[in-house]
């Protein structure tokens, strides 16, 4: 144990400098960045039938088969509109 | 006979195997039951299953390894060409689904309105939460490589700190995901764009899940003493399976959140 310490010295202070002065403040960066841009909020898209958006094949096998999985209300229309519209 | 007179491990007869084959039996036909018969106590028996199989199985391997020294280099050897054959099957795993995104959005079709992405598709800003998972997953690459050589010196306390920090940002980035998946503006039913994107994101999500899930174990046999500072091949398989998956995200980001948004 004390032969393989004795030759990889430095090795492990190298990673751990590059992980606290580069990689974790770039991760702080972006953060700060998504927050800024959460600030001003945008309008959600007007709804047009689209036949090739919200595909309806056969019922999803949960709840009435008729959202997706992560579905949200305000932001994801259902084939016949925005259910908060109507 | 007494001794061994080879470098192998002769596994002693084990029943994890075919009770494997048994849950991915009824895993697959429980999908089935689920999609087309509207039940899902199938797929439940399938999935826990599964579950009990792995945590049982590997724990054999632990024991056999840490606790009865059967992992000779000879042994130790072959897990490595294992882990390599089986993360390269993964990457075509993946290639087929880049191949379907850049099928349907090199030559988008009139249906689609003629153009990438689609009508009506609003794709999410690459430079928003997007770049913030790429740094997320390249940090903890930094991190985990900070975690073995630690692991290789010795360090025991910087290289519980790494490697904890590696989870952290792994668990960051999937609730940063399921937020995206929570807030966009298209779903899955939404065109071939819809598909091609959370099909493959999802797969990628999956890995992501099953790396921390490694990378957990992995912090516990920590823990408990389980690696020495030149054996310890379950830190490094976790090490080279999460490297892959940050590697797959890379690629996902440029072409589909960067290039596939323009």
């Amino acid at each position: 144990m004390a032969a393989a310490a004795a030759h990889e010295g430095g090795g492990a202070r190298l990673w751990k400098t590059l992980s606290f002065v580069v990689a974790l403040p770039a991760v702080g960066v972006c953060m700060l960045n998504c927050y800024l841009k959460a600030q001003h909020k945008h309008e959600r898209p007007e709804f047009i039938r689209y036949a090739h958006l919200r595909i309806r094949t056969k019922p999803f096998p949960w709840g009435d088969g008729n959202k997706t999985l992560f579905h949200n209300p305000h932001t994801n229309a259902l084939p016949t509109g925005y259910e908060d519209e109507n | 006979m007494a001794h061994q007179a080879h470098s192998y491990h002769m596994v002693d007869p084990s029943p994890w195997p075919i009770f494997g084959a048994a849950a991915a039996l009824l895993t697959t036909s429980g999908l089935i039951m689920w999609f087309h018969y509207n039940t899902s106590t199938l797929l439940m028996a399938g999935l826990l299953s599964m579950l009990l199989v792995m945590l049982q199985w590997w724990r054999d391997v632990i024991r056999e390894s840490t606790f009865q020294g059967h992992h000779t280099p000879t042994v130790q050897k072959g897990l490595r060409y294992g882990m390599i054959l089986f993360i390269t099957s993964e990457v075509f795993f993946f290639l087929g689904f880049f191949w379907a995104f850049f099928h349907s959005s090199l030559a988008p079709t009139p249906e689609l309105g003629g153009q990438w992405p689609p009508t009506g598709i609003n794709p999410l800003n690459p430079l928003d939460v997007p770049l913030l998972n790429t740094a997320i997953l390249l940090a903890s690459g930094v991190t985990v490589t900070w975690a073995h050589h630690s692991i290789t010196e010795g360090n025991r306390k910087q290289a519980i700190h790494a490697l904890t920090l590696t989870i952290a940002l792994g668990l960051y980035f999937t609730a940063l995901q399921a937020m995206e998946y929570h807030e966009t503006s298209f779903s899955i039913a939404d065109s071939i764009y819809g598909s091609t994107f959370f099909v493959a994101t999802g797969f990628h999500g999956l890995h992501v899940i099953i790396g921390s899930s490694f990378l957990t174990v992995c912090l516990l046999r920590l823990i408990k003493f389980h690696f020495t500072s030149n054996h310890h091949f379950g830190f490094e398989a976790a090490a080279w399976y999460w490297h892959f998956v940050d590697i797959v995200w890379l690629f996902l980001y440029m072409s589909m959140y960067w290039w596939g948004s323009c």
